[in-house]
Protein backbone atom coordinates (compact mmCIF):
# COMPACT_ATOMS: atom_id res chain seq x y z
CA UNK A 1 0.00 0.00 0.00
CA UNK A 2 2.91 2.25 0.52
CA UNK A 3 4.16 2.06 -2.92
CA UNK A 4 0.28 2.71 -3.85
CA UNK A 5 0.43 5.94 -2.33
CA UNK A 6 4.38 6.79 -3.42
CA UNK A 7 3.22 6.06 -6.98
CA UNK A 8 0.28 7.76 -6.21
CA UNK A 9 2.29 11.31 -5.79
CA UNK A 10 4.30 10.42 -9.06
CA UNK A 11 7.24 7.70 -7.85
CA UNK A 12 8.21 6.00 -11.04
CA UNK A 13 10.09 3.99 -8.77
CA UNK A 14 7.40 2.43 -6.33
CA UNK A 15 5.19 1.92 -9.56
CA UNK A 16 8.04 -0.23 -10.94
CA UNK A 17 7.98 -1.81 -7.39
CA UNK A 18 3.69 -2.61 -8.27
CA UNK A 19 4.61 -4.16 -11.50
CA UNK A 20 6.76 -6.62 -10.05
CA UNK A 21 5.20 -7.99 -7.63
CA UNK A 22 1.65 -7.60 -9.59
CA UNK A 23 2.80 -8.93 -12.83
CA UNK A 24 1.79 -12.51 -12.44
CA UNK A 25 -1.35 -12.06 -10.95
CA UNK A 26 -1.67 -9.79 -14.20
CA UNK A 27 -0.33 -11.57 -16.91
CA UNK A 28 -2.16 -15.17 -15.34
CA UNK A 29 -5.85 -13.34 -15.79
CA UNK A 30 -4.86 -12.27 -18.96
CA UNK A 31 -3.42 -15.66 -20.27
CA UNK A 32 -6.47 -17.06 -18.78
CA UNK A 33 -9.09 -15.10 -21.01
CA UNK A 34 -7.25 -14.31 -24.07
CA UNK A 35 -5.49 -17.94 -24.57
CA UNK A 36 -1.96 -17.21 -25.76
CA UNK A 37 1.21 -15.88 -24.37
CA UNK A 38 1.48 -13.31 -26.99
CA UNK A 39 -1.65 -11.40 -26.19
CA UNK A 40 -1.58 -12.20 -22.65
CA UNK A 41 2.10 -10.73 -22.28
CA UNK A 42 0.07 -6.91 -24.85
CA UNK A 43 -2.70 -7.56 -22.51
CA UNK A 44 -0.80 -7.56 -19.28
CA UNK A 45 2.06 -4.41 -20.45
CA UNK A 46 -1.98 -2.18 -21.44
CA UNK A 47 -3.50 -3.11 -18.49
CA UNK A 48 -0.62 -1.45 -15.98
CA UNK A 49 0.18 1.14 -18.24
CA UNK A 50 -3.92 2.04 -18.31
CA UNK A 51 -3.07 1.67 -14.03
CA UNK A 52 -0.36 4.03 -14.17
CA UNK A 53 -2.78 6.50 -16.67
CA UNK A 54 -5.24 6.59 -14.08
CA UNK A 55 -3.87 5.82 -10.66
CA UNK A 56 -5.22 9.06 -9.46
CA UNK A 57 -9.03 7.47 -9.67
CA UNK A 58 -7.98 4.05 -7.44
CA UNK A 59 -9.83 4.59 -3.95
CA UNK A 60 -7.60 3.27 -1.49
CA UNK A 61 -10.44 1.89 0.38
CA UNK A 62 -10.41 -0.89 -2.16
CA UNK A 63 -7.95 -3.41 -2.97
CA UNK A 64 -5.39 -2.81 -5.27
CA UNK A 65 -5.28 -6.22 -6.85
CA UNK A 66 -9.05 -6.77 -7.40
CA UNK A 67 -8.61 -2.99 -8.66
CA UNK A 68 -6.10 -4.14 -11.28
CA UNK A 69 -7.70 -7.38 -12.13
CA UNK A 70 -10.46 -5.19 -12.73
CA UNK A 71 -9.07 -3.67 -16.02
CA UNK A 72 -7.45 -6.77 -16.94
CA UNK A 73 -10.72 -8.44 -17.33
CA UNK A 74 -12.37 -5.73 -18.97
CA UNK A 75 -9.41 -4.59 -21.33
CA UNK A 76 -9.45 -8.41 -21.99
CA UNK A 77 -13.48 -8.55 -22.82
CA UNK A 78 -12.90 -5.65 -24.61
CA UNK A 79 -10.20 -7.31 -27.06
CA UNK A 80 -12.35 -10.56 -27.36
CA UNK A 81 -15.43 -8.54 -28.28
CA UNK A 82 -13.06 -6.95 -31.03
CA UNK A 83 -11.61 -10.56 -31.85
CA UNK A 84 -14.69 -11.66 -32.31
CA UNK A 85 -15.87 -9.24 -35.04
CA UNK A 86 -12.54 -9.56 -36.86
CA UNK A 87 -13.18 -12.91 -37.26
CA UNK A 88 -10.13 -14.36 -36.04
CA UNK A 89 -10.35 -18.09 -34.40
CA UNK A 90 -8.32 -18.48 -31.21
CA UNK A 91 -7.68 -21.51 -32.37
CA UNK A 92 -5.47 -20.65 -34.98
CA UNK A 93 -3.75 -18.79 -31.94
CA UNK A 94 -2.42 -21.82 -30.19
CA UNK A 95 0.58 -20.93 -28.59
CA UNK A 96 2.72 -24.11 -27.64
CA UNK A 97 5.27 -21.85 -25.72
CA UNK A 98 2.70 -21.45 -22.88
CA UNK A 99 2.30 -24.67 -21.89
CA UNK A 100 2.55 -25.83 -18.89
CA UNK A 101 5.59 -28.11 -17.80
CA UNK A 102 5.03 -30.96 -15.82
CA UNK A 103 6.33 -30.73 -12.18
CA UNK A 104 9.26 -33.00 -11.77
CA UNK A 105 9.34 -32.99 -8.03
CA UNK A 106 5.62 -33.82 -7.42
CA UNK A 107 5.01 -37.20 -5.67
CA UNK A 108 2.93 -39.10 -7.97
CA UNK A 109 3.93 -37.74 -11.75
CA UNK A 110 1.45 -40.12 -12.81
CA UNK A 111 -1.33 -38.13 -11.36
CA UNK A 112 0.43 -34.84 -11.73
CA UNK A 113 0.74 -35.61 -15.38
CA UNK A 114 -3.60 -36.03 -15.22
CA UNK A 115 -3.97 -32.99 -14.05
CA UNK A 116 -1.77 -31.20 -16.16
CA UNK A 117 -4.12 -32.11 -19.28
CA UNK A 118 -7.05 -31.65 -17.13
CA UNK A 119 -5.46 -28.01 -16.72
CA UNK A 120 -4.84 -27.61 -20.35
CA UNK A 121 -7.49 -29.10 -21.25
CA UNK A 122 -9.58 -26.77 -19.31
CA UNK A 123 -7.93 -24.21 -20.65
CA UNK A 124 -8.82 -25.00 -24.55
CA UNK A 125 -12.68 -25.18 -23.00
CA UNK A 126 -12.43 -21.57 -21.05
CA UNK A 127 -12.42 -20.28 -24.97
CA UNK A 128 -15.99 -21.97 -25.20
CA UNK A 129 -17.16 -19.36 -22.11
CA UNK A 130 -18.48 -15.60 -22.74
CA UNK A 131 -16.05 -12.92 -21.94
CA UNK A 132 -17.83 -12.06 -18.78
CA UNK A 133 -18.42 -15.34 -17.61
CA UNK A 134 -14.66 -16.33 -18.42
CA UNK A 135 -13.38 -13.60 -16.07
CA UNK A 136 -15.87 -14.90 -13.47
CA UNK A 137 -14.40 -18.26 -13.13
CA UNK A 138 -10.77 -17.29 -13.70
CA UNK A 139 -11.40 -14.23 -10.74
CA UNK A 140 -13.46 -17.45 -8.68
CA UNK A 141 -10.76 -20.00 -9.20
CA UNK A 142 -7.24 -18.97 -9.94
CA UNK A 143 -7.80 -15.91 -7.38
CA UNK A 144 -9.74 -17.15 -5.10
CA UNK A 145 -12.04 -14.28 -5.18
CA UNK A 146 -15.19 -13.82 -3.34
CA UNK A 147 -18.65 -13.43 -5.01
CA UNK A 148 -18.69 -9.55 -3.86
CA UNK A 149 -14.73 -8.87 -4.93
CA UNK A 150 -15.71 -10.46 -8.50
CA UNK A 151 -18.86 -8.22 -9.02
CA UNK A 152 -16.91 -5.52 -7.69
CA UNK A 153 -14.11 -6.23 -10.38
CA UNK A 154 -16.90 -6.69 -13.21
CA UNK A 155 -19.29 -4.59 -12.34
CA UNK A 156 -21.90 -6.65 -11.36
CA UNK A 157 -24.34 -7.13 -8.98
CA UNK A 158 -23.88 -10.28 -6.54
CA UNK A 159 -26.47 -12.01 -7.75
CA UNK A 160 -25.52 -11.49 -11.64
CA UNK A 161 -21.91 -12.63 -10.66
CA UNK A 162 -23.83 -15.82 -8.85
CA UNK A 163 -25.92 -16.71 -11.84
CA UNK A 164 -22.72 -16.16 -13.82
CA UNK A 165 -21.12 -18.57 -12.17
CA UNK A 166 -23.64 -21.17 -12.43
CA UNK A 167 -24.23 -20.80 -16.31
CA UNK A 168 -20.32 -21.42 -16.72
CA UNK A 169 -19.78 -23.74 -14.79
CA UNK A 170 -23.36 -25.42 -16.63
CA UNK A 171 -21.56 -24.90 -19.94
CA UNK A 172 -17.70 -25.91 -19.24
CA UNK A 173 -19.20 -29.19 -18.41
CA UNK A 174 -21.39 -29.58 -21.35
CA UNK A 175 -17.81 -28.67 -23.56
CA UNK A 176 -15.74 -31.32 -21.09
CA UNK A 177 -18.37 -33.71 -21.71
CA UNK A 178 -17.91 -32.90 -25.65
CA UNK A 179 -14.85 -33.20 -25.44
CA UNK A 180 -14.96 -36.25 -23.93
CA UNK A 181 -16.97 -37.93 -26.46
CA UNK A 182 -14.64 -36.70 -28.95
CA UNK A 183 -12.19 -39.45 -30.27
CA UNK A 184 -8.23 -38.69 -29.17
CA UNK A 185 -5.84 -38.94 -31.71
CA UNK A 186 -4.32 -42.44 -31.22
CA UNK A 187 -0.72 -42.07 -29.90
CA UNK A 188 2.47 -43.00 -31.94
CA UNK A 189 4.67 -45.60 -30.48
CA UNK A 190 8.10 -43.22 -30.77
CA UNK A 191 6.09 -40.40 -28.79
CA UNK A 192 5.83 -39.72 -25.18
CA UNK A 193 2.78 -39.52 -23.55
CA UNK A 194 3.42 -35.87 -21.88
CA UNK A 195 2.59 -34.32 -26.03
CA UNK B 1 -32.80 -39.24 -4.47
CA UNK B 2 -33.11 -38.04 -7.75
CA UNK B 3 -30.75 -36.26 -10.00
CA UNK B 4 -32.23 -32.58 -9.45
CA UNK B 5 -29.88 -32.08 -6.39
CA UNK B 6 -27.08 -33.61 -7.30
CA UNK B 7 -26.72 -31.72 -10.05
CA UNK B 8 -27.16 -28.14 -8.02
CA UNK B 9 -24.64 -29.05 -5.50
CA UNK B 10 -21.81 -29.45 -8.37
CA UNK B 11 -23.22 -26.72 -9.92
CA UNK B 12 -23.10 -24.24 -6.85
CA UNK B 13 -20.24 -25.77 -6.26
CA UNK B 14 -21.15 -26.19 -2.28
CA UNK B 15 -18.81 -27.62 0.39
CA UNK B 16 -20.49 -30.82 1.11
CA UNK B 17 -20.86 -33.19 4.66
CA UNK B 18 -19.71 -37.06 4.22
CA UNK B 19 -22.63 -38.04 3.99
CA UNK B 20 -24.00 -35.92 1.60
CA UNK B 21 -20.43 -36.68 -0.27
CA UNK B 22 -21.14 -40.36 0.05
CA UNK B 23 -24.32 -39.73 -2.04
CA UNK B 24 -22.64 -38.14 -4.87
CA UNK B 25 -19.88 -40.40 -5.62
CA UNK B 26 -22.42 -42.75 -5.91
CA UNK B 27 -24.70 -40.84 -7.90
CA UNK B 28 -21.93 -40.00 -10.04
CA UNK B 29 -20.84 -43.85 -10.81
CA UNK B 30 -24.45 -43.67 -13.15
CA UNK B 31 -24.82 -40.13 -13.98
CA UNK B 32 -22.47 -38.85 -16.81
CA UNK B 33 -23.70 -35.42 -17.13
CA UNK B 34 -22.96 -34.74 -13.19
CA UNK B 35 -19.59 -36.47 -13.68
CA UNK B 36 -18.46 -34.29 -16.39
CA UNK B 37 -19.67 -31.35 -13.79
CA UNK B 38 -17.80 -33.05 -11.45
CA UNK B 39 -14.56 -33.54 -13.77
CA UNK B 40 -14.48 -29.77 -15.18
CA UNK B 41 -14.91 -28.83 -11.10
CA UNK B 42 -12.25 -30.50 -10.32
CA UNK B 43 -10.31 -29.23 -12.62
CA UNK B 44 -10.88 -25.69 -11.82
CA UNK B 45 -10.11 -26.73 -8.48
CA UNK B 46 -6.14 -27.76 -9.61
CA UNK B 47 -5.56 -24.61 -11.36
CA UNK B 48 -2.21 -23.27 -11.37
CA UNK B 49 -1.09 -19.51 -12.15
CA UNK B 50 1.39 -18.88 -15.02
CA UNK B 51 3.99 -16.44 -14.97
CA UNK B 52 5.43 -13.86 -17.80
CA UNK B 53 8.38 -14.33 -19.91
CA UNK B 54 11.27 -13.18 -17.75
CA UNK B 55 11.87 -9.24 -18.63
CA UNK B 56 8.48 -8.17 -18.16
CA UNK B 57 9.37 -5.14 -16.08
CA UNK B 58 12.11 -3.74 -17.96
CA UNK B 59 10.19 -4.08 -21.40
CA UNK B 60 6.92 -2.35 -19.48
CA UNK B 61 9.40 0.27 -18.46
CA UNK B 62 10.24 0.99 -22.19
CA UNK B 63 6.83 1.03 -23.26
CA UNK B 64 5.85 3.25 -20.55
CA UNK B 65 8.97 5.93 -22.67
CA UNK B 66 7.15 4.83 -25.99
CA UNK B 67 3.62 5.90 -24.88
CA UNK B 68 4.97 9.18 -22.72
CA UNK B 69 7.06 9.84 -26.29
CA UNK B 70 4.00 9.37 -28.68
CA UNK B 71 1.99 11.39 -26.24
CA UNK B 72 4.34 14.64 -25.78
CA UNK B 73 4.81 14.73 -29.72
CA UNK B 74 0.77 14.58 -29.86
CA UNK B 75 0.51 17.50 -27.52
CA UNK B 76 3.10 19.93 -29.46
CA UNK B 77 1.10 18.83 -32.58
CA UNK B 78 -2.13 19.53 -30.83
CA UNK B 79 -0.76 22.34 -29.09
CA UNK B 80 0.82 23.62 -32.69
CA UNK B 81 -2.57 23.31 -34.05
CA UNK B 82 -4.18 25.34 -32.02
CA UNK B 83 -2.23 28.17 -31.72
CA UNK B 84 -2.03 28.21 -35.94
CA UNK B 85 -5.80 27.92 -35.75
CA UNK B 86 -6.09 30.73 -33.31
CA UNK B 87 -3.29 32.80 -35.59
CA UNK B 88 -5.73 31.92 -38.41
CA UNK B 89 -9.01 33.36 -36.67
CA UNK B 90 -7.24 36.84 -35.55
CA UNK B 91 -5.69 37.68 -39.07
CA UNK B 92 -9.04 36.99 -40.09
CA UNK B 93 -10.83 39.22 -37.52
CA UNK B 94 -8.13 41.51 -37.94
CA UNK B 95 -7.85 41.49 -41.40
CA UNK B 96 -9.93 44.52 -42.38
CA UNK B 97 -8.68 46.91 -39.82
CA UNK B 98 -5.21 46.06 -41.14
CA UNK B 99 -6.23 46.81 -44.95
CA UNK B 100 -7.28 50.10 -43.80
CA UNK B 101 -4.34 50.94 -41.75
CA UNK B 102 -2.31 49.84 -44.72
CA UNK B 103 -4.74 52.00 -47.23
CA UNK B 104 -3.50 55.18 -45.40
CA UNK B 105 -0.69 54.59 -42.35
CA UNK B 106 -0.52 58.55 -42.02
CA UNK B 107 -4.41 59.12 -40.92
CA UNK B 108 -3.93 56.05 -38.97
CA UNK B 109 -0.93 57.14 -36.43
CA UNK B 110 -3.09 60.17 -35.71
CA UNK B 111 -5.52 58.88 -34.73
CA UNK B 112 -3.68 55.97 -32.28
CA UNK B 113 -1.65 59.47 -31.03
CA UNK B 114 -5.27 61.28 -30.92
CA UNK B 115 -6.46 58.36 -28.98
CA UNK B 116 -3.29 58.13 -26.85
CA UNK B 117 -3.90 61.84 -25.75
CA UNK B 118 -7.15 61.57 -24.81
CA UNK B 119 -6.38 58.65 -22.29
CA UNK B 120 -3.34 60.59 -20.69
CA UNK B 121 -5.78 63.56 -20.26
CA UNK B 122 -8.58 61.75 -18.92
CA UNK B 123 -6.93 59.84 -16.44
CA UNK B 124 -5.36 63.18 -15.08
CA UNK B 125 -8.89 64.93 -14.80
CA UNK B 126 -10.03 61.98 -12.82
CA UNK B 127 -7.22 62.16 -10.56
CA UNK B 128 -7.75 65.45 -9.83
CA UNK B 129 -11.40 65.29 -9.39
CA UNK B 130 -10.89 62.09 -7.06
CA UNK B 131 -8.56 64.51 -4.59
CA UNK B 132 -11.14 67.07 -4.49
CA UNK B 133 -13.23 64.84 -3.62
CA UNK B 134 -11.30 62.67 -0.51
CA UNK B 135 -10.60 66.44 0.83
CA UNK B 136 -14.12 67.82 0.70
CA UNK B 137 -15.27 64.40 2.09
CA UNK B 138 -12.48 64.35 5.11
CA UNK B 139 -14.07 67.46 6.18
CA UNK B 140 -18.05 66.23 6.25
CA UNK B 141 -16.69 62.82 8.26
CA UNK B 142 -16.09 62.35 11.45
CA UNK B 143 -13.13 60.21 12.92
CA UNK B 144 -15.78 57.68 14.00
CA UNK B 145 -17.32 57.50 10.63
CA UNK B 146 -14.89 56.28 8.91
CA UNK B 147 -14.31 53.77 11.75
CA UNK B 148 -18.14 52.39 11.31
CA UNK B 149 -16.75 52.35 7.24
CA UNK B 150 -13.88 50.68 7.80
CA UNK B 151 -15.29 48.17 9.61
CA UNK B 152 -18.20 47.53 7.56
CA UNK B 153 -15.44 47.08 4.81
CA UNK B 154 -13.91 44.35 6.92
CA UNK B 155 -16.59 42.40 7.88
CA UNK B 156 -17.98 42.15 4.28
CA UNK B 157 -14.08 40.95 3.79
CA UNK B 158 -14.18 38.63 5.83
CA UNK B 159 -18.01 37.25 4.79
CA UNK B 160 -16.71 36.62 1.11
CA UNK B 161 -13.45 35.03 2.42
CA UNK B 162 -16.00 32.47 4.24
CA UNK B 163 -18.32 31.68 1.57
CA UNK B 164 -15.78 30.94 -0.84
CA UNK B 165 -14.25 28.90 1.74
CA UNK B 166 -17.27 26.98 2.03
CA UNK B 167 -17.92 26.45 -1.51
CA UNK B 168 -14.36 25.06 -2.33
CA UNK B 169 -13.72 23.01 0.76
CA UNK B 170 -16.46 20.47 -1.09
CA UNK B 171 -14.06 18.24 -3.38
CA UNK B 172 -14.97 18.44 -6.88
CA UNK B 173 -15.30 15.98 -9.80
CA UNK B 174 -14.44 11.95 -8.68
Amino acid sequence: MVWVVQAQHGSDEAFTKLVEAYQAHVYNLCYRMLGDAESAEDAAQETFLRAYQHLYRYDQKRSFATWLLSIAAHYCIDRLRRRKFSMVSMDAEEDENSLELLDADAPNPETEMMRKEQRERLQILLKGLDGMDRAAIIMRYWYDCSESEIAEALHLTVSAVKSRLHRARRELAGLWQEDSRRPKPERRPHESPAF
Amino acid sequence: MNHRPFEDWLLEDQRLTSDEERELQAHLRVCTSCAAIAESNLALHSTRMVSPTEGFVPRFEMRLAENRKAMRIRQIIGTTIFVLAGLAFLYWLASPFIQEVMRSPADWITNVVGYFLFIVTSVQALSEVSHVFTHLLSDFISPIGWLVILFLVSGLGVVEVLSIWQFTRTPQGV
